[in-house]
């Protein structure tokens, strides 16, 4: 089974170098911390937005539509009752809700947006071992990008045998769906035992077959990518100097900031 | 090494933390705790709409606890790394710095507490087994349950996604419910079994010091980073040379092999043919030095690799000279596409290679492989065949002077089996040296020279025809002699035929013919079983009614109809991917068709609950491993009938009737580990499981694959008592010779069609048919058809075999 999101397509988005896609994406996280108000979140949302469309992820923009579609309604409707304010919405002074609370969760809401998307735009359009590499040549230590990069391949073998171990219990008459919650969780062992026994059971096995691939902890890796920055990275990485430069002038300026107290 | 027992040592969490990153295992335990956390977590994350821990309770989050009391620090890196991965999958973003240090923490905290040597340990193993423990466990569950919800919460509300008063709860109480009551039984069932296989972080931490010091060797020089010295070309210095070697593993005090000599010269094919357990894997991995450095035990004599001690050089370093492809090839793969697999093993170099030679290399290797494929496709979308050339392929992208294949075709269908002669023949023709293992004859037209094994014996060492004229000497190896051989064998000729060509010849020369009696021929009764009559007489028991079915809009099953009938042996034979197991999983109701219908004993699978297709329909699966968790083989075997709501009382009864119907003594096995069982006892006790169900119809999903000789025929000597004792047998393969050996009835199966249905006699008469479902007829039915007859078995022919009357 294939879990990556990463889309494989030839956009320009996709040709940029792992690190300016990797510091993009940083740069973007920096700039939602710049702002609270709804307003210049929303610039920061349509530049991301814009990323998504020219990387074509729109189905994984779906993919995660509910799940994404949830957290942003969690925000924006649980930040109003802890933010305190001056102009009570009417019918819900009781509960302490004010407009400005609103507006903060509004806010919010859009920067978890922005997240979120932020990262998907990274995963589909930079493939794991992209990923591992950039991460390496911006001072990550190449095991862990490899532990990371071998994980993320196990997972989707295990997702697969999970069906099949699904399928094995099923077949002896067991119903996930019945009962209380923790007879529900009760039943999740045999699920689960199968699936990390089978995988520990080949710890020596995987050991030894990464070492027999010339793998070893202390051994240094070059890797195959070795290319140099080009001329559309270093225009986005300018872009992205610009916009922060922007946003930090202006957060020194206290523009873009809603005033809120807890 | 001496752990403290200070839980706030700075410098004992500094040496925790990064000495973990110092071992090759430890590092494969990282990354399979993150992926695991990973994947009980996404089903839950991509699959139901959820705020992590408010809307849903995760099986996943008693997973950091209980792999930290396994896995020490190792856990702590490889829940907050599984966090990551899971938010790769929606939520990735800054909050991920907080997810990961909440889990990095929650897996560790646990250990500190209550681990090896740790604050609140009594020194037993950190199980709940008494109330003291108990209390213990749920102190340990809250406090670091508190420490991930505080860092998660915390952080989540310094981005100002989520209030912190909402979030941390949430998170506490997820935690909290699911380490209570999901913690104890995965740990209870997983703790002595990682203790076995010496995987706890006490076991390894030994290790952390240089391995081959810990190794039980007599004569053990540390690995050197010299490189090796190659022969020259032309010289006849043999490539791989055993000389009186001879190791037991440390846990056995049986030696694995004794005394092995041999040599492999340049350009050499040699295979190592023996049963299972014979000592082949473990001269495999003698070769390129995995054993003794990282399987330890007690070594003698010398193997040496281009003329350097194996022990003597790191196997990473070595990789470059031995390549090993291993038994289980999936464990090998290791990348996310095709050319992250071929460019991995280029990358890790003392001198980096230059991208022109990489890509050279990888070239050369996809063109010499026959392996069209994209490099940037995913290895899980690539068919079993494709995969283990893949492997192949990175192993020999390093350009390696020995290959050496452990028992490469055992999982792989006739079509593979033969694309991976093709492969092997190409290697050969580029004068590389192959050492392959098998535990079956295969094809021997490559193979210089043969070396059979026997319980860690050289019993053989010669020309591989020599060996197949020989049945008397296979059999004593464990191997099944070729059934063209063994149908002349009580004729006093020599060389005895080996192919159908020498058989046929063989005939005319002895003035033999085939003819065979009446019974021979008799279809309406197999094995003193009658065949039922179809048309007309009983009713079926499974009825197939134009049935499609497809995963998202690929088809993979068109307009099948068919009837099984009580009673029958039916084999549904066909290649890989022809839709055979969807079938199966169709007949059971564990999928539902998307068009047409499935009645079982007038049942509507679509209607019918799992509960009750379980009591009517049993499928055992291929891999027994996909359903064992129980603590010992009784409760394994329980599992499903007390799913079905028996009394206790018949629970035991049941469970030791089908243990005894498997062949697996009550009294011997019951209390036993199924875990600590040899694989075919493993698969007994998935049958054993099933049959407690008491289900009229059996499934058997491939169930001889990866068995040799013997463990093949216990199996099927099993199934076929089952059947005598009145079960419908469905076995899904595509060994004909099982079929031919076995089977009642055949459906033949193509790209998710039935294209014959017949007796096995009727199947095999038509070649062109079976053909078309990529399949061969076997030896025998091929020999007998020169005379008119379709014989399946060695016996038929025995007894059909006369003098031709002149």
């Amino acid at each position: 089974m294939t879990v990556s999101l990463y889309v494989n397509r030839k956009t320009w988005v996709h040709q940029l170098d792992g690190r300016t896609k990797l510091l993009m994406v940083l740069g973007i996280f920096v700039l939602a911390m710049c702002f609270s108000h709804p307003g210049y979140l929303l610039g920061v949302l349509a530049v991301v937005i814009a990323g998504l469309a020219v990387a074509q992820a729109g189905a994984n923009v779906k993919k995660i539509g509910i799940l994404a579609a949830l957290l942003v309604c969690y925000s924006i409707v649980l930040w109003p009752f802890f933010v305190n304010g001056k102009t009570p919405v009417l019918g819900l002074q009781l509960l302490g809700v004010t407009w400005e609370g609103c507006v903060f969760g509004l806010g919010m809401g859009m920067r978890l947006l922005i997240m979120v998307w932020g990262g998907v735009w990274l995963l589909s359009t930079t493939t794991i071992e992209e990923l591992a590499q950039a991460s390496q040549r911006l001072g990550l230590a190449s095991r862990v990008g490899f532990v990371f990069s071998l994980a993320f391949r196990w997972v989707g073998v295990l997702l697969g045998a999970g069906i099949g171990v699904i399928q094995a219990q099923r077949a002896r008459g067991l119903d996930l769906s019945s009962g209380n919650i923790l007879e529900r969780i009760s039943r999740y062992v045999p699920l689960i035992v199968p699936l990390i026994g089978h995988t520990l059971r080949q710890t020596n096995l995987v050991a030894m077959a990464l070492e027999c691939k010339g793998f070893h902890p202390i051994a240094s890796r070059s890797f195959y990518h070795r290319e140099k920055l080009k001329r559309r990275d270093y225009a986005v990485l300018c872009f992205l100097g610009i916009a922060l430069g922007m946003g930090a002038w202006l957060k020194w300026q206290g523009i873009g900031t809603l005033n809120i107290r807890f | 090494m001496i752990v403290s027992c200070a839980l706030f040592d700075p410098r004992r969490w500094w040496r925790d933390l990064t000495g973990v990153w110092a071992d090759t295992r430890l590092i494969v335990i990282i990354a399979q705790i993150a992926a695991i956390y990973a994947a009980i977590l996404i089903p839950f994350k991509a699959g139901i709409p959820l705020i992590p821990g408010f809307v849903e309770l995760r099986p996943a989050n008693a997973i950091p606890i209980v792999a930290s009391l396994l896995f020490g620090p190792a856990a702590a890196w490889g829940s907050g790394i599984g966090n990551i991965i899971g938010d790769c999958f929606g939520t990735l973003g800054p909050a991920s710095v907080f997810g990961f240090l909440g889990n990095f923490f929650f897996g560790y905290f646990p250990y500190l507490m209550w681990g090896h040597l740790g604050w609140l340990s009594s020194g037993r193993p950190p199980m709940v087994k008494s109330w003291r423990q108990g209390l213990e466990y749920g102190l340990i569950c809250v406090v670091a349950s508190g420490v991930c919800a505080g860092i998660i919460g915390w952080g989540v509300e310094l981005l100002g996604l989520l209030p912190f008063l909402v979030l941390a709860p949430a998170i506490f109480f997820n935690n909290i419910v699911m380490g209570l009551f999901l913690g104890p039984p995965l740990l209870g069932f997983l703790y002595p079994r990682v203790q076995r296989w010496h995987l706890r972080y006490e076991d390894i931490l030994p290790y952390l010091i240089p391995r081959v010091d810990s190794c039980e060797s007599s004569n053990t020089p540390t690995p050197n980073n010299n490189s090796l010295s190659l022969p020259q070309e032309g010289t006849n210095s043999p490539l791989l040379t055993c000389r009186d070697f001879s190791f037991s593993y440390s846990r056995n005090t049986t030696p694995a092999l004794h005394n092995m000599t041999f040599t492999i010269a340049v350009g050499e094919f040699v295979m190592l043919l023996g049963r299972s357990g014979s000592g082949k894997s473990t001269l495999c991995y003698a070769c390129n030095g995995l054993i003794p450095q990282m399987i330890p035990g007690k070594f003698s004599g010398k193997v040496h690799v281009c003329g350097n001690d194996t022990q003597t050089f790191p196997v990473w370093k070595g990789a470059k000279y031995v390549g090993l492809v291993f038994q289980d090839f999936e464990t090998q793969l290791i990348g996310t596409t095709v050319g992250a697999e071929l460019r991995h093993p280029l990358e890790y170099r003392e001198v980096p290679l230059s991208l022109h030679e990489i890509n050279r290399r990888i070239e050369q290797v996809l063109s010499t492989l026959g392996l069209e494929v994209e490099l940037d496709r995913d290895p899980l979308r690539m068919s079993g065949g494709q995969r283990q050339r893949l492997v192949m392929a990175s192993v020999l992208v390093q350009e390696p002077r020995v290959l050496i294949l452990d028992e490469p075709s055992s999982d792989l269908d006739p079509a593979s089996r033969k694309r991976l002669q093709l492969t092997l023949e190409e290697l050969k023709s580029k004068g590389l040296s192959v050492l392959m293992t098998e535990q079956d004859h295969g094809d021997f037209q490559l193979v210089d020279r043969v070396i059979l094994l026997d319980e860690g014996r050289v019993i053989w060492d010669g020309q591989p025809n020599a060996l197949l004229a020989n049945p008397e000497l296979m059999r004593q190896g464990g191997i099944r002699p070729l059934p063209i051989t063994e149908c002349f064998e009580d004729f006093d000729c020599e060389p005895l035929p080996l192919t159908l060509e020498q058989a046929w010849a063989y005939s005319e020369k002895l003035q033999l013919m085939v003819d065979p009696p009446a019974e021979v021929l008799n279809d309406t009764v197999r094995f003193g079983i009658p065949v039922f009559p179809r048309e007309n007489q009983i009713a079926p028991i499974i009825q197939v009614e134009d049935v499609s079915f497809g995963y998202d809009e690929f088809p993979v099953l068109q307009d099948i109809y068919c009837d099984i009938y009580p009673g029958e042996f039916l084999a549904l034979v066909g290649a890989n991917g022809s839709g055979k197991s969807t079938l199966a999983r169709l007949l059971n109701g564990l999928l539902v068709p998307t068009d047409g219908r499935i009645l079982v004993d007038g049942l509507d699978t679509l209607t019918t609950s799992m509960k009750e297709m379980a009591r009517r329909v049993g499928l055992v699966f291929q891999n027994p491993d996909h359903q064992i968790f129980a603590d010992t083989v009784w409760e394994e075997v329980a599992f499903g009938a007390k799913n079905l709501g028996c009394s206790q009382e018949e629970i035991g009864d049941r469970v030791q009737q089908s243990l005894k119907a498997v062949g697996l003594p009550f009294e011997e096995k019951s209390d036993l580990d199924p875990f600590s069982l040899r694989k075919g006892e493993r698969q007994r006790v998935a049958v054993a499981s099933i049959l407690a169900t008491q289900p009229t119809v059996l499934i058997f999903d491939e169930p001889t694959t990866g068995l040799d000789a013997s463990e093949t025929d216990r199996m099927m000597g099993m199934i076929r008592e089952l059947h005598r004792e009145g079960h419908t047998i469905v076995m899904i393969t595509h060994s004909m010779s099982l079929v031919a050996a076995h089977a009642q009835r055949c459906l033949l199966m193509a790209k998710g069609e039935i294209i014959g249905d017949g007796s096995p006699r009727d199947i095999f008469r038509d070649s062109v048919l079976v053909r078309r479902a990529s399949l061969e007829v076997p030896a025998i039915p091929q020999f007998s058809q020169r005379w008119g007859y379709t014989l399946l078995t060695v016996n038929e022919v025995k007894a059909s075999l006369r003098a031709k009357v002149l």
